[in-house]
């Protein structure tokens, strides 16, 4: 009896010793998915992890953290080991909340595993609405300031960017900002007419489109769109554009930093390969999103690049808490 | 032809109805356990359901749906504990008739009335559907925040006993809404700068406390008295009863519907205007509401389950979700490489008229299943209370726990269930606080942003009210049902009417 116990020891230890030099990953993964259930975060990552899940041979469990604009499930995966078996799945709302006074932690702190895709803003008004375009818009505004409602979406959200982008670009833009929790809620809320105008990705907005529920103004991109061929492209309008765009809200997947390298580089491979499916690629390009699909060098540039342009942008229309010279981010082209 | 092809789909293919039937199971049991709700059960089915057809991962998600809006009754009805926050009407009648060892009776209207509440949300959804979204979409910010003041109105008929200890609840609720960064403009509040306050308090954790907890705590008062003993003589109600009631449900069934397709609001807050409702019109109750009148379950299951349909009406014609569960189920759509909006009814009219035909079969399904097995689920009340109060703690921190699998949201609940038993030992009623918590965002956010919308002028604000048609009615009904309850309409009545209608019973 005795031996036989001592064998088991002996197997147990050998078992947890061989475990130690085996291969990642050697049990699940956890997915902390940034946003709520049913959002475009949700649905991207919910989308291409059962791919890379293929080409990782591991399992991924996707759990939403919501709260504090994202910051909960952040703050949470930084608690955390850094040994590759929790994933940060996020969109851009982090780089901003230094500025924000929402956290002192942002992408800085972690590694990126890829950032997949990027999204494309669009200007969109409810069908009635006195105007066709962005020009018409700009010229209503002008005539008759402070009465043209946005949709909104707290600071530091898409739309609060974009309307600082045009309050900078037009030298002023005097309209009334309403709240909502997101810009589902607000595209429901100028199909009822509450609103006149919101800025929105391009993915939320594009059916409202097609259907004719919303017209489009102007696209905020630097070329036409594939999707929506006829419609505008703000730079069309005003050349001072060029300047700030493309930009646009994205998504990756993060590891906290210091997660052994290898660990990275098999993450990275099997996200990258995830990322190539054509049934992900197709959703991808219904919904109007760019494919990035960026690692290593590449996406520090990126993120260093967008957070720049993005927190001077809000700096410069009085929206932060924090001058992003305080956190050592320097303004573009200096 | 083809649409009566779609419809049938689920119920030729024996592989489709073995779903919705598997789905409506489980989804009772998700949905009467507090804290596993139908929302995290349809997300965890989208990973789960991914490499499935479009088809079979819809109707698994909406038997889970249908079967856990109603499953939300069980616990609410045998132990004073909502499985789900549209169930917390049901407690208020349904747990008084568990307590007269009228159990299986309660279950079994709960049953019958959300089969007829369902089958009615589900008739609009396909015969109505474009009308009534856009009938929803008229809903201005002011509206809503009309509509939440209605719902505020409904302290009153929440609160037994003291009106003020009412009051005194439903502002404790709507402050415990308000707490941590204001989703508007990310400013914090009631946060004391504390990490933890900062994402807010999990609504879902006060109510497992306030019910399930504080329940437990009440029970150790009296550990050693026998439970009591379930007569289950008769499960299905007579055909007499469900006429007796057909004129109400219809009523709370209609209330269901619009609620449930608003988008913002959803069945919680449509059972307890339903229940509100009730206790307006039914005259003569043949038991008094909360002593464990039958109306109060009437109307607040007909109507929740009536929403299941409303909430899809905005979902399947606009895009939009009517709820929690459609958001996630419109994502689920994405991922299967469809593009719900307002083109999906006519890209893919079948893909409506499937979701209308999964719908009927959930809902059969929730009727057989529901009155099945009552008679093995009334035994949990038969239980000896030192097995059954440790059993509510355990579920309640399992619940808690898995909201947001945060062990934050676990101390919140105990603590809110040490309060509540206090609050209940000094007779303040929890129906109001849980009220005050569903409604604070809604009034709170609707308010602002009806007021931003008119350049913060009141005068403007009070204009768009009178011109709307629809803000007016609701700006009236909000005024005559404040008045209602103040002592001034009694003594109006009686200096018009006369003495005749005798003193209004309250």
């Amino acid at each position: 009896m005795k031996r036989f116990a001592l064998g088991a020891v002996a197997a147990a230890i050998a078992l947890s010793a061989t475990g130690a030099f085996a291969e990642y990953p050697e049990k699940e993964i956890q997915g902390i998915i940034q946003w709520g259930a049913g959002g475009s975060t949700d649905t991207v990552m919910r989308s291409v992890t059962p791919h890379a899940e293929e080409a990782l041979g591991g399992t991924v469990v996707m759990q939403n953290m919501t709260g504090g604009v994202g910051a909960i499930a952040l703050n949470s995966v930084a608690d955390g080991e850094a040994d590759g078996y929790t994933l940060l799945m996020g969109a851009e709302n982090p780089l901003l909340y230094k500025v924000m006074g929402l956290g002192d932690k942002d992408y800085s702190d972690f590694t990126a595993i890829s950032i997949l895709a990027r999204g494309t803003p669009v200007l969109v008004a409810r069908p009635d609405a006195p105007f066709d375009d962005y020009a018409g818009m700009m010229d209503y505004i002008r005539a008759n300031p402070g009465e043209v409602r946005f949709g909104a979406t707290g600071p530091g959200g898409l739309p609060s960017v974009i309307t600082a982008m045009i309050s900078t670009v037009e030298g002023g833009l005097d309209v009334i900002a309403v709240p909502y929790d997101g810009d589902g809620p607000a595209l429901t809320a100028l199909q009822g007419g509450a609103i006149d105008v919101m800025p929105a990705v391009l993915g939320a907005s594009i059916e409202g489109i097609r259907a004719g529920n919303m017209k489009p103004l102007a696209i905020f991109d630097v070329e036409k769109n594939a999707k929506l061929p006829d419609a505008p492209i703000v730079t069309e309008f005003n050349e001072a554009y060029d300047t700030y765009l493309p930009w646009g809200p994205f998504f990756g997947v993060f590891v906290k930093n210091g997660t052994p390298e290898d660990v990275v580089a098999k993450l990275q491979a099997a996200y990258a390969e995830g990322a190539k499916n054509p049934d992900f690629v197709q959703l991808m390009d219904d919904r109007g999103f760019t494919m990035l699909g960026l690692t290593g060098a590449e996406a520090e540039e990126f993120l260093s690049t967008w957070q720049q342009g993005t927190t001077w942008l809000l700096q410069d229309a009085g929206l932060t808490q924090t001058s992003p010279e305080e956190f050592g981010i320097a303004r573009p082209g200096e | 032809m083809e649409t009566l092809m779609a419809f049938l789909t689920v119920f030729l293919d024996p592989e489709l109805l073995i779903l919705v039937a598997v789905g409506t199971f489980a989804g009772v049991y998700v949905g009467a356990i507090p804290g596993l709700s139908v929302t995290m059960a349809v997300s965890i089915l989208i990973s789960f359901t991914f490499s499935w057809e479009v088809y079979p991962a819809i109707a698994l998600m909406i038997g889970i749906y249908m079967g856990g809006v109603y499953g939300g009754s069980r616990t609410a009805i045998l132990l004073n504990i909502p499985g789900a926050p549209s169930a917390i009407a049901t407690a208020m009648d349904g747990y008084p008739m568990a307590q007269r060892g009228e159990a299986g009776t309660a279950i079994g209207v709960t049953t019958v009335m959300s089969f007829i509440g369902g089958f009615i949300g589900i008739a609009v959804l396909a015969l109505a559907a474009p009308l009534v979204s856009d009938f929803a979409l008229r809903f201005q910010p002011r509206d809503y925040m009309l509509l939440a003041v209605l719902g505020i109105l409904l302290v009153g008929s929440l609160s037994q006993g003291s009106l003020v200890k009412g009051i005194f609840a439903g502002a404790f609720g709507i402050a415990i809404g308000a707490v941590g960064r204001d989703p508007l403009t990310f400013a914090e509040r009631f946060t004391f700068d504390l990490r933890i306050m900062e994402s807010g308090i999990s609504f879902i954790a006060v109510m497992i406390g306030m019910f399930g907890v504080s329940e437990a705590l009440l029970q150790l008062h009296h550990v050693d008295r026998d439970a009591v003993r379930q007569k289950i003589t008769r499960i299905v109600p007579s055909l007499a009863t469900v006429r007796k009631h057909l004129p109400l449900s219809l009523q709370t069934s209609t209330i269901g519907v619009v609620i449930g397709a608003l988008p913002g609001t959803g069945g919680d807050i449509a059972a307890l205007m339903a229940y509100d409702h009730a206790k307006r019109v039914t005259k003569n109750p043949e038991v008094p509401f909360g002593k464990g009148a039958m109306e109060g379950l009437v109307a607040p299951e007909t109507a929740n389950n009536a929403a299941v349909g409303g909430a899809f009406i905005p979902m399947i014609t606009l895009g939009i979700p009517g709820d929690a569960v459609t958001a996630i189920m419109i994502g689920a759509l994405f991922i299967h490489g469809l593009n719900p909006g307002p083109m999906l009814m006519i890209d893919q009219p079948d893909m409506f008229w499937f979701i209308v035909g999964s719908l009927v079969a959930a809902n059969v399904f929730m009727l057989i299943f529901g009155l099945t097995g009552i008679r093995l689920f009334t035994k949990i009340v038969e239980m000896p209370r030192s097995v059954l109060i440790p059993l509510i703690m355990l579920l309640s921190i399992v619940g808690a726990y898995a909201v947001n699998n945060s062990i934050t949201d676990v101390y919140w609940m105990l603590g809110f269930g040490i309060f509540g038993y206090f609050m209940r030992h000094y007779g303040y009623p929890l129906g109001p606080v849980i009220l005050g918590v569903i409604l604070s965002r809604l009034l709170d956010d609707n308010w602002r942003r009806a007021i931003i919308s008119e350049r913060e002028d009141l005068g403007r604000f009070f204009y768009g009210v009178v011109t709307s048609p629809l803000s007016l009615v609701l700006f009236v009904s909000v005024i005559l049902i404040f008045l209602s309850q103040t002592p001034l309409w009694a003594r109006g009545k009686t200096r018009i009417f006369g003495h005749r209608e005798g003193s209004t019973p309250q």
